[in-house]
């Protein structure tokens, strides 16, 4: 239809529409999204910050990636196939991609990427979530072929991780292992721009994006603004189109505004208390049963939290693949009273409760939770650990036996998506401090056995009912005493679509968009 | 003067050596591990030892303190553990900021508190005295935090003339300077009015009023240049406190500058980056010291140095 109209017609009403200021494809289209850190970095290999891979995402893409829902979907590979032992994993490339200095995207790119991070003379920090992998051939241009030296199931989910982005081998020959931190060159929908590291990071619009018609705007600026109402502010004058984290007091205000969207979406950060299952009286499981009734987590979602979280449903949250739903413990403070009685403390005990963060929404948890154990008997001493401390006096306590750590209030989100990174580093025997974070001490061979089993498994099924008895067991154990698992709260310009919190604090913004 | 002045210089050194080595074994002597938190929660021994090479923390200290003094005295002060950059690149980038809006809130500070200060021990006891001192006394009382995000929430939000963060115009000084200010200009107008209360009894004054002399050249050329002494101390040390960057209005007004940094830096025990900015806050410390010891010779002609 259109082409036959007749062309002077059309230029016609093209100058009509310039005459009137209405040429909308001439309106650059800058979207500002402000965020609750800065990034340290930009090499996504080298960073345990969520919100830093939320920003390298804009350039760096992987052979996977995570939809908004947490759900592994292909981007930079087409499709793979596994060996039946589970260490061998063929990839399929997708052809015709470049990368924005030019460099076409081929099984070398794929290579030269993970061999970065696997020389252990590179220093990265996200070494170990790549450590499996015993080499990368290239097949053919487009088909590359990884080996594991150990079987491992979540290995597709460690690829769609942000941090396993494959990255122009010729900008990293130029550049350097060190300085590609502020050069990066991705295939991503935006060409890294400038960074100024106290006030922003700037992308812009990559012209040979393979994924036709996107992206659909021409920059975005990365803003990290680290106070939460400053933030909440910015979303207000129109400063920003887009605000993760946000205040819960401001939620009433800002859903009163008719500029903006308020989303509250779920997370699969969950809280919970520890308990070191190696010290008395947490030694005791009816200790640990009655300190778990004695917990009102309804109350407590609501005190500190203001509603935006809800009572955790087990051990590992809904949305972690392979997560297994189950009863939250009930509040009955007066069975809790019996079995500290039982237990031989009919008069309670004393005790501290240490929290891993000392933001404000940690500080009213853990006095609520001294709260509620004093009404059983229950004395806690509370203290918010600076990460210093934590680091100090939890993480790195070199002998299990005189670990200082006893009841602690933290928190997760398992960074693969999958149940094993919220079981085995929380929750296996190899896993109790120094190396890696079982602050309770909890140590159960059946448990062990099960994560193993599952790690190395590729069969779904299979995984799923190892994890599920894996889970009831550590449930019945009582470990932990789950409190809530957490919801996300973010918002929007009215004019801004396709960005989204996913459920691990991450920002999906992959097809981000402004209307005029 | 030129001598004392140069004798004063050459003294900084050894005060600046003894701050950098009692700051290193001081941030040493800290809990925890910054490789730890750089390598974050999901890390495991392997990759942790990894870091902590990187780092160069897994060399024994006195080889690290070693290395450090070296380096200093190359000029070097090292890269920051959090973000790998040099540490002078990262004090650099965000000293300007923090000195420009010390400045800005100095300047209306010491105009604003000094005028209220010098009306209240004029009109002592008066409403003008009464007002100015109702207003000091809030300023002093009243929260930084709160004071900032009021404003922001009245120019920025509600009327929309200023905008919220950035340091990128004149309107971005705004707000943050008011804000920075205010405890400042209570802190002189207080100060001004005690010095000038004293200055006012003192026998010169009656003898300036009784050879008939206009009530204002008596305040402003003979009560001034007395009462200023001590004020200009004050604003001297408030100077100082300011240069260090506020960390409360840095955070709410999301201004790019040292007082931040120093926090995000303790926090992820940065050594390298609180080892310099602590150097650094001693050095200003110093040299507005000595400028104020040289006002004092160019307020009152009576005061010498040899």
């Amino acid at each position: 239809m259109k082409s036959s109209l007749p062309r002077g017609l059309t230029i016609a009403s093209g100058l009509l529409a310039l005459m009137l200021g209405t040429a909308p494809a001439l309106a650059a289209k800058d979207v500002v999204l402000a965020i609750g850190g800065q990034p340290e970095t930009l090499d996504p290999y080298n960073t345990n910050t969520t919100l830093t891979t939320a920003v390298t995402k804009s350039f760096y893409q992987g052979l996977f990636e995570f939809d908004k829902d947490l759900k592994v979907r292909p981007v930079l590979a087409e499709s793979y196939t596994v060996s039946d032992d589970g260490l061998v994993y063929t990839f399929k490339l997708r052809e015709g991609v470049k990368f924005h200095d030019g460099t076409d995207f081929n099984a070398e790119a794929v290579k030269v990427s993970f061999e970065r991070v696997l020389n252990p003379e590179n220093k990265l920090a996200r070494y170990n979530q790549f450590n499996r992998i015993d080499k990368v051939e290239v097949v053919s241009p487009y088909v590359v072929k990884i080996t594991l030296k150990d079987a491992f199931g979540p290995f597709i989910n460690s690829l769609a991780h942000a941090s396993a982005a494959i990255i122009s081998p010729a900008a990293l020959a130029k550049y350097g292992n060190k300085d590609i931190a502020f050069n990066p060159v991705g295939t991503g929908p935006f060409v890294f721009e400038d960074w100024k590291q106290t006030d922003y990071v700037k992308v812009k619009k990559f012209d040979g994006y393979w994924k036709k018609d996107f992206p659909k705007v021409d920059s975005i600026t990365w803003k990290p603004v680290l106070e939460n109402n400053t933030r909440a502010a910015m979303l207000q004058t129109g400063e920003a189109d887009f605000a993760f984290p946000l205040p819960y007091e401001q939620t009433a205000a800002l859903q009163a505004s008719d500029k903006l969207n308020v989303t509250i979406s779920p997370s699969i950060i969950e809280r919970y208390v520890s308990f070191n299952t190696l010290q008395k009286p947490f030694d005791d499981i009816r200790v640990r049963q009655a300190i778990n009734y004695a917990i009102n987590k309804e109350a407590l979602a609501k005190v500190a939290f203001n509603g935006f979280a809800s009572p955790a449903e087990g051990i590992v949250p809904e949305g972690v693949l392979y997560a297994h739903k189950m009863q939250p413990w009930p509040y009955d403070p007066a069975k809790a009273r019996e079995l500290l009685k039982e237990a031989g403390y009919p008069n309670g005990f004393e005790s501290i409760l240490w929290s891993a963060y000392t933001t404000t929404t940690a500080q009213k948890a853990i006095q609520f939770l001294q709260q509620q154990l004093a009404q059983v008997g229950i004395k806690v001493q509370i203290q918010a650990l600076e990460p210093g401390q934590r680091t100090e006096w939890v993480q790195s306590a070199p002998d299990p036996k005189t670990a200082k750590v006893r009841m602690y209030y933290a928190g997760w989100s398992s960074s693969t998506g999958e149940a094993d990174w919220a079981l085995r580093p929380l929750l296996s025997t190899e896993a109790w401090p120094p190396k890696l974070n079982n602050t309770a001490y909890y140590s159960n061979e059946e448990v062990d056995a099960y994560i193993a089993k599952a790690l190395r498994s590729v069969k779904d099924e299979e995984k799923a009912e190892l994890y599920k008895k894996a889970q009831e067991q550590i449930f019945k154990d009582a470990p932990w005493a789950p409190l809530v698992t957490e919801k996300n709260l973010y918002a929007t310009s009215k004019r801004l679509s396709g960005v989204y919190v996913m459920p691990d604090g991450n920002i999906e913004a992959s097809e981000i968009a402004v209307s005029e | 003067m030129l001598h004392y002045f140069l004798k004063r210089l050459l003294g900084l050194l050894p005060t600046l050596l003894i701050v950098s080595v009692l700051v290193f074994f001081f941030v040493h002597m800290l809990p925890g591990d910054p490789a730890r938190l750089v390598a974050g929660q999901d890390a495991d021994e392997q990759t942790l030892a990894l870091v902590r090479s990187e780092l160069g923390l897994d060399k024994p200290l006195p080889q690290q303190f070693v290395t450090y003094f070296t380096h200093i005295f190359e000029g070097d002060f090292g890269r920051s553990i959090r973000t790998r950059r040099p540490v002078s690149t990262e004090i650099a980038e965000r000293f300007m900021p923090t000195l420009l809006l010390t400045l800005t809130s100095m300047v209306w500070a010491v105009i604003f508190g000094m005028t209220i200060g010098i009306a209240s021990a004029v009109y002592r006891n008066r409403w003008p005295d009464r007002l100015g001192m109702t207003l000091a006394v809030s300023g002093i009382s009243f929260p930084a935090f709160a004071l900032g995000m009021l404003l922001m929430q009245i120019f920025s939000v509600g009327l929309g003339w200023l905008p919220t963060v950035g340091a990128d115009s004149w309107k971005h000084y705004i707000l943050p300077s008011l804000t920075l200010g205010a405890a400042v200009a209570a802190v002189m107008a207080r100060f001004t009015r005690a010095s000038f209360v004293d200055v006012l009894h003192e026998d010169f004054v009656r003898t300036a009023r009784a050879k008939g002399l206009n009530e204002r050249i008596v305040i402003l050329k003979h009560c001034l240049r007395n009462a200023l002494i001590p004020v200009v101390t004050m604003m001297g040390l408030q100077f100082g406190f300011l240069l260090g960057g506020s960390i409360v209005v840095e955070a709410v007004f999301n201004w790019p500058g040292v007082g931040r940094l120093l926090v995000d830096a303790v926090a992820q025990r940065d050594y390298p980056v609180i080892q310099a900015l602590v150097l650094m806050f001693s050095l200003e410390f110093i040299l507005i010291n000595l400028v104020v010891d040289l006002l004092y010779g160019v307020i009152n002609p009576t005061i010498r140095y040899s």
